[in-house]
């Protein structure tokens, strides 16, 4: 299967190693990846659609006209990308008048957009399209013995019609299973499901709320779990929960929270044997604990 | 001779409580009934319910018969259900049905239940051995049951069966089964009926938190439950064990308890935009038992939008609930509810009264579920090949709630309607069974009035010599261990036993037959039987007797395999056929000194009396003339129609009371059957069901008639509250709803010329110094008035300031519809009211929006205030009148508020309509069908036969104190001036004995328990208990 | 506050114009669950509707809290009137911005200037030693980046800004 790989902003700017890891693992399991020459922003929320509905479409526009010319969907990894780009597609779907609008728009550049393309998550396709079991059979090391939380990026839950895929936004699942097939035991908690926080202006407004937001559920993580890591799957969930540790840790003058954070990605292309200084070196919380604990798995 | 006509039979499908009422109703009306139920028992959700507000007591059985009580069963109606026109087909299905109005062909699925119950002597051993344990479904899971099962814990019979998704068939409990009950192999059986119309009253489907996603933020936990499942926890059949409420995933005390409100309920986004109606007074009274069954410490927070306390009786429930027994109120829907790593559950929520949020933790979460209709309409339209209306729902005629349009022949009750209450289950239940038993008489079936059996004369006089017999239950007495030879034995030797003898399966007809043999020879002059189930089959035995010449009265059943049983259940307490003995020596005595009892025949005027001309009593009159009875139908003023007939041009739900009036007005004055008499009240009455008197006083003329009726029917209706507050009164642009609704109607109010509308609900109501209650109608009257003023002039804009918006059940969607229009609705709370002031110009209404926590003023083009309804002046003289009680509000008091609520406490006396409390036209329509066919059950018949038990008085004893008279609940005993003495009405006595106890005297005493028979059960006890204890 | 003078009844027309906004019934399901009612000020998803039914143009104006929205659409799903209370943020968010230029987030300048809000394949070096392709990125596309520019300029936001997207 192929998929059009559409990477945003953070992740090839901030985290490369992130895409490294995408880049790496998808083909492995049977996903070929094509590039999106000259993508643009998705347009992340709080650009286009913050300030005007219609260059908000038309740069969606844009972005799905490359996957349509690639004749695949896009494959995304950031939350907020997903979520906009499908919100987005929806959009243009209901709305023929701006669907037509948008592509007066794009004509002089030489773009169409029909919907045609899809857009998927790269949780959703790793879960419902390779599944857990042909992951493990692939797997050189595992996580055995060792505990994890998942983070679900909310943009991949809510609202469900539009960008879900999970049996339940209330109760999903799908992280959880691809951690456990990677041999961890992943540990469920009280808030689970809350938000990262680290997405839109909460954090920018009411900083010291945002931490202490972000900080009730670090607390939950250490009280009711055992979590040795976090296996986020998005951009913004990753380095948020990676910086608000270092933050709350600066605040209240001890280290208490050091939990490692890992792009489900980056778990992935450790156990299938990649190198980790390619697709798992860039982070703020230290990872070895973690790395140093990967156990080589034996073919049967 | 005209060839016999068949005899009527309906179809009730479900038997829920207003199934079953449905079914008692047309049982008592002489038509046949076969009553259905999907599930392996009888009695619907109440029959998980041992709590009901507003007397946080059961009530079930007040739904019997009060008149001929002997046709039916007279017991715990929570245990069984007996009715001799009834038969009762629990785990049936309905798999089929064929033909058109008054021809029926239905194909039953009588499901396998793998244990017979006529063969089944219900030890219970084979419970016992079975290895197979699953979740108790009708405790919700919290507590365990076995494959094989008794589906509800307090039925009798127990009704046991297999579970068959649950069974391993290892064939255990076929080994240790006596009397080869069991058969593993047992086929769903199917069956044909004939009937000639149905009622459906299968309830809908329930809101279930593990079926459906969007509970899936809040049931994270075995301890939160829904609203059901939280009765089974207050209940000692469930998982109640006295003293507190233990949450179900460690037993610990649940100390705090909350509940969400319009779980899964008011919820455009799930397609479920109603409301389900019933889940607010579910919560308050839940609430308050929670505190007094898990002690006073027990902290209640109910979460919800509007408090729908829309009923009678309801608001000043809410009242008690709050103030005197502290249950917080909060007003916020919370998105979901989150599991503490000690077991408790936190919510956080939006304070409106603080205006911030609070993070709470609870050790309970209660969900308040309410109904998912649309999967069980859409099965019954399937299943009779009808539409569904644009709702999804099966479409009633539209002044109906219980006739299905254009099915001649079809009706439907209870939660079909929508959730209801048990008032209104019982309302609809009785409605559907009038409909039908109209639509029976116009198709031209009989009715089954039985042939009384002439009562032989009793041989009281003679020195009693009993005939004790006892049944051998065919196989079932090998089981029982029951020592015949024994019991017979140290019977005859007790005085007064002549013979003691034993035939088999008395309920057979070969039992029967042996029966009427043994009568045919014996010298007895009184007859004990020991069988089963007296209450079953009392009345078939007793016609036994009478026919083999033996007056009923002194022939007695009594439950041998009863008494067999508690002797089992202890094999410690020694020779348990001793302990037969003197339990049956006790019956022996009662019966020894026992007197022989008349069942007196009351004559009925088959005659009614209407009070009210509006579309209540002009419903209820043309519902009985239609069936033949002669009405008399008295209006107060000087023409039909009342309040909403004359005055209500349309109403929100799409109803036209002028022009429904003006058609029915027509009707009405052409019906031959039904004389009018206008200008006229009714000044006193006297008598009792089937005959009473009436005087009617004519205002116009001032002259007098006399009137002889068997039965009334008490129909008046109300009135718009009058109101000084808002400015009322002081200037034309501040109106009552009722006024706007006129203006907007003739046009003397030109909504094209309106800005701005602010519209003021509950005004004077729902307040202690006012109408204490809630009006029921007001929300929907200023709705509709509403959309009328944003149709006519959608720039327009209308506020509505409102306390709890009452649009329960489906008239939740005009809610939606008013909103969806731009209709601005702002809360305010009793202590915050708004304020109008007269300005210059236009009036000027100030109030506090509490979501902006802002203060507001608006200049006002009209302000319309919703006034309430106010019961009409004449029911305190009507209710003087006929002798009846008027509620605290002015309302006539009916007999019981939830299950009687179209009968009063006396006999053959009815009321329908706003009479009874404020409601919609078609909840008047339908009260008023129920209390004709409560009317005509006995009008139907030239006489109704008392029951042979009821209360006396020894003349010679009685001081004419009168105590009796205050006491008695049924208005049975009066103080007969003229001759001195107090009169009984048997048709109304209930045989309570309040009146024995009360009577100082000994002159009040019910016949079959006088003292000398009490003292002789007593004594037989008595020795028995020496004897045991000597014994021992 | 005088409603005759403060309100704007067709205010709701400016913004969100589906009218989904009317279903809301001020349940408070939006506010109980959402992250950033936990800022100060609060989020108040719930105000905001009622602001804008109301038509209190000024308030909706001042209202900074819609920018503290995380996006994070439980409010959506969880939304029993259906409202799309997300959805109605950006609307508002867009009306701001069109009211009231300093609203315009900056992120659309970086996104008009270079294609992305970051500088997205600019990291040649550190790329190529994660073992990355370079990128074919829109910044390093001028012929592209023309058109893109010349698309956006067609919208109003950029074209009624268009002081702000200048070198």
């Amino acid at each position: 299967m192929q998929l059009c790989l559409f990477l945003g902003c953070n992740t090839p700017a901030i985290r490369p190693d992130v895409e490294r890891a995408i880049r790496a693992t998808m083909p492995v399991l049977g996903i070929d990846l094509v590039d999106a020459d000259n993508y643009v922003c998705c347009p992340a929320f709080g650009s286009f659609p913050s300030a005007d509905e219609e260059a908000w479409l038309a740069t969606s526009g844009w972005n799905l006209s490359i996957a349509e010319e690639k004749g695949c969907d896009f494959v995304v990894q950031c939350g907020s990308c997903y979520s906009s780009l499908r919100m987005g597609r929806e959009h243009l779907m209901h709305n023929a008048a701006m669907m037509n609008r948008v592509n007066e728009l794009l004509d002089p550049t030489g773009r169409k957009v029909t919907g045609k393309s899809g857009v998927r998550h790269v949780s959703e396709v790793l879960y419902r399209e390779v599944g857990p079991e042909k992951i493990a059979s692939h797997l050189k090391k595992s996580l055995e013995g060792l505990h994890g939380i998942v983070q679900y990026p909310c943009h991949t839950l809510f609202p469900s019609e539009v960008v879900g895929f999970e049996d339940s936004a209330r109760a999903p699942k799908g992280l959880r299973v691809l951690t456990e097939a990677l041999g961890a035991s992943v540990d469920g908690y009280s808030r689970e499901l809350q938000c990262c926080g680290g997405a839109g202006g909460f954090m920018k407004s009411t900083p010291e709320q945002a931490i202490e937001f972000a900080q009730s559920k670090f607390d939950a993580i250490l009280e009711e779990t055992q979590a040795d890591f976090i296996a986020v799957s998005c951009i913004t969930c990753l380095m948020f929960m990676e910086n608000v540790q270092n933050t709350i840790n600066k605040k209240i003058g001890e280290e208490r929270y050091k939990i490692p954070v890992f792009d489900y990605n980056q778990l992935l292309a450790l156990c299938l044997g990649f190198d980790p200084k390619e697709v798992s070196s860039i982070c703020n919380v230290p990872r070895d604990s973690v790395i140093d604990r990967l156990v080589p798995v034996h073919p049967a | 001779m005209a060839d016999k006509k068949p005899i009527g039979t309906v179809l009730v499908a479900g038997a829920g409580i207003s199934g079953i009422k449905a079914a008692i109703e047309l049982a008592e009306s002489g038509y046949k009934v076969v009553l259905t139920d999907d599930s392996p028992q009888i009695g619907g959700i109440l029959a998980k319910l041992d709590y009901q507000f507003p007397t946080d007591h059961c009530g079930m059985c007040r739904m019997l018969p009060l008149v001929g009580r002997e046709y039916a069963s007279q017991y715990c109606m929570r245990k069984s259900l007996f009715h001799e026109n009834i038969e009762i087909m629990p785990f049936t299905a309905i798999a089929s049905v064929q033909g058109d109005g008054g021809n029926y062909k239905v194909q039953l699925l009588k499901r396998a239940r793998f244990v017979d119950p006529a063969i089944c002597n219900e030890m219970g051993e084979c419970i016992d051995v079975c290895p197979v344990e699953v979740d108790d479904a009708f405790n919700h899971g919290l507590t365990k049951r076995k494959a094989i099962y008794q589906p509800i814990p307090h039925n009798t019979p127990k009704m046991l069966l297999i579970d068959k998704d649950a069974c391993t068939r290892c064939g255990e409990c076929v080994k240790v089964c006596t009397t080869n009950a069991i058969n593993l192999d047992a086929r769903d059986e199917e069956e044909t009926r004939e009937v000639h119309s149905i009622i459906l009253a299968s309830g809908v489907k329930l809101y279930n938190t593990r079926e459906f996603d969007d509970a899936k933020s809040y049931a994270v936990s075995p301890d939160v439950v829904s609203s059901l499942a939280f009765e089974r926890m207050m209940s000692g059949s469930g998982s109640y064990k006295g003293g507190e409420i233990r949450r179900p995933s460690d037993g610990k005390p649940a100390k705090n308890i909350a509940w969400v409100q319009c779980m899964g309920s008011r919820n455009r986004r799930q397609k479920r935009d109603y409301c389900s109606s019933i889940c607010c007074m579910f919560a308050l009274k839940e609430a308050v038992l929670a505190k007094e069954y898990g002690g006073a410490d027990v902290e209640t927070t109910i979460f919800y939008m509007d408090m729908r306390t829309f009923g009678k009786g309801f608001q000043q429930y809410r009242d008690k609930a709050v103030e005197e027994h502290d249950v917080q109120l909060i007003r916020c829907r919370v998105q979901g509810v989150s599991l503490n790593t000690d077991g408790s559950l936190q919510m956080r929520y939006f304070d409106p009264e603080t205006n911030e949020f609070s993070v709470n933790d609870y050790d309970l979460v209660v969900l308040s579920t309410g109904q998912v209709p649309f999967e069980t309409h859409k099965k019954w339209a399937d299943l009779l090949g009808i539409p569904l209306d644009s709702r999804g729902l099966l479409a009633t005629a539209p002044e109906s709630k219980v006739r299905i349009a254009g099915k001649p022949g079809l009706f439907l009750c209870g939660s079909l309607m929508g959730l209801t209450d048990v008032s209104e289950a019982m309302v609809s239940g009785t409605a559907a069974a009038g409909e039908a038993s109209k639509f029976l008489s116009a198709y031209g079936v009989d009715s089954t009035r039985e042939e009384a059996i002439p009562e032989p004369p009793a041989r009281e006089r003679e020195l009693p010599l009993i005939s004790v017999v006892l049944c051998r239950c065919g196989e079932k007495a090998g089981a029982t261990g029951l020592d015949y030879e024994m019991l017979g034995a140290a019977l005859g030797r007790i005085s007064g036993v002549g013979e003691v003898l034993a035939i088999d399966s008395v309920c057979r007809e070969e039992g029967e037959a042996a029966l009427a043999d043994i009568l045919g020879k014996t010298q007895a002059n009184r007859l004990l039987i020991g069988a089963c189930q007296p209450f079953m089959y009392r009345r078939k035995l007793k016609n036994v007797a009478r026919q083999a010449g033996f007056n009923s009265s002194l022939v007695e059943v009594f439950d041998l395999f009863g008494i067999a049983r508690r002797g089992m259940v202890e094999p410690s307490t020694g020779d348990w056929t001793l302990r037969a003995v003197a339990e049956v020596r006790a019956e022996i005595e009662k019966l020894k000194y026992k007197p022989a009892l008349q069942v007196s025949v009351l004559p009925i005027n088959q005659t009614a009396l209407v009070v009210g001309g509006g579309i209540g009593g002009m419903t209820a009159a043309l519902s009985l003339a239609g069936r033949g009875v002669p009405v008399h139908l008295v209006e107060k003023g000087g023409q039909l129609g009342g309040y909403l007939g004359n005055l209500v041009e349309h109403t929100v739900d799409g109803l036209a009371p002028v022009a429904m009036a003006k058609d029915m007005q027509l009707k009405v004055l052409q019906n031959k059957k039904i004389t009018v008499h206008l200008n006229c009240e009714v000044e006193k009455s006297v008598g009792t069901l089937g005959s009473f008197e009436s005087k009617l006083s004519f205002g116009d003329t001032g002259e007098n008639t006399y009137l002889h009726h068997g039965a009334v029917i008490l129909a008046t209706g109300g009135r718009e509250g009058a109101t000084t507050e808002y400015g009322y009164g002081s200037s034309e642009t501040v109106l009552t709803q009722s006024e706007l609704k006129q203006g907007l109607a003739s046009g003397s109010i030109d909504a094209s010329e309106l800005e701005n509308v602010v519209m003021i609900q509950c005004v004077g109501s729902r307040e202690k110094e006012g109408r204490r209650y809630c009006s029921r109608i007001c929300c929907m009257g200023a709705i509709g008035n509403a959309l009328k003023i944003k149709e006519m002039n959608p720039d327009a804009r209308v506020f509505i300031l409102y306390r709890d918006v009452m649009t329960y059940g489906f008239y939740e969607q005009y809610y939606t519809k008013a909103r969806a229009a731009g209709i601005i609705f702002i809360n305010y709370s009793l202590d915050n009211k708004p304020q109008v002031e007269m300005g210059e110009e236009k009036p000027v209404v100030r109030f506090t929006d509490p979501v902006l926590n802002l203060e507001m003023e608006i200049q006002a083009d009209l302000v319309a205030l919703s006034t309430g309804v106010d019961p009409v002046d004449s029911n305190r003289r009507l209710a003087d009148a006929f002798g009846v009680v008027l509620t605290e509000d002015g309302f006539l008091a009916e007999a019981d508020s939830k299950w009687r609520p179209v009968e009063f406490q006396k006999v053959g006396i009815y009321l329908a309509g706003t009479a009874h409390s404020p409601m919609p036209l078609r909840s008047v329509i339908m009260q008023a069908e129920a209390a004709a066919q409560k009317a005509y059950t006995y009008l139907s018949g030239r006489e109704v036969h008392s029951a042979a038990v009821t209360s006396t008085v020894k003349d010679a004893l009685c001081i004419r104190c009168q105590r009796c008279v205050t006491i008695c609940p049924y208005g049975a005993r009066s103080y007969n001036e003229a001759d001195d003495c107090i009169d009984i009405d048997a048709a109304a006595c209930q045989a309570c004995g309040a009146c024995a106890v009360e009577c100082q005297n000994n002159a009040a005493e019910v016949k079959g328990w006088s003292d000398k028979q009490l003292m002789a059960v007593l004594d037989a006890k008595l020795m028995d208990s020496l004897f045991s204890s000597a014994a021992g | 506050m005088d409603l005759q003078e403060a309100s704007n009844k067709d205010l709701w027309k400016d913004i969100y114009k589906t009218g989904d906004l009317h279903f809301c019934f001020n349940c408070s399901t939006c506010v109980s669950g959402c992250p950033a009612s936990h800022g100060d000020p609060p989020l108040l998803v719930r105000n905001l509707a009622r602001l804008v039914i109301l038509g209190l143009e000024e308030e909706l104006l001042q209202e900074d809290t819609p920018w503290a929205c995380v996006s994070c659409s439980k409010c959506e799903e969880m939304c029993p009137m259906d409202v799309k209370p997300f959805e109605m943020i950006l609307a508002i968010r867009q009306w701001q911005s069109a009211n009231d230029e300093t609203r315009v987030p900056q992120a659309i300048v970086e996104i008009y200037k270079r294609g992305y809000t970051q500088a997205v394949g600019v990291n040649k070096e550190l790329r190529e030693s994660l073992g990355l392709p370079p990128l074919k990125t829109l910044t390093e596309n001028i012929e592209q980046l023309e058109l893109f520019r010349e698309m956006l300029m067609k919208t109003k936001v950029v074209s009624e800004n268009d002081y702000m997207f200048g070198e």
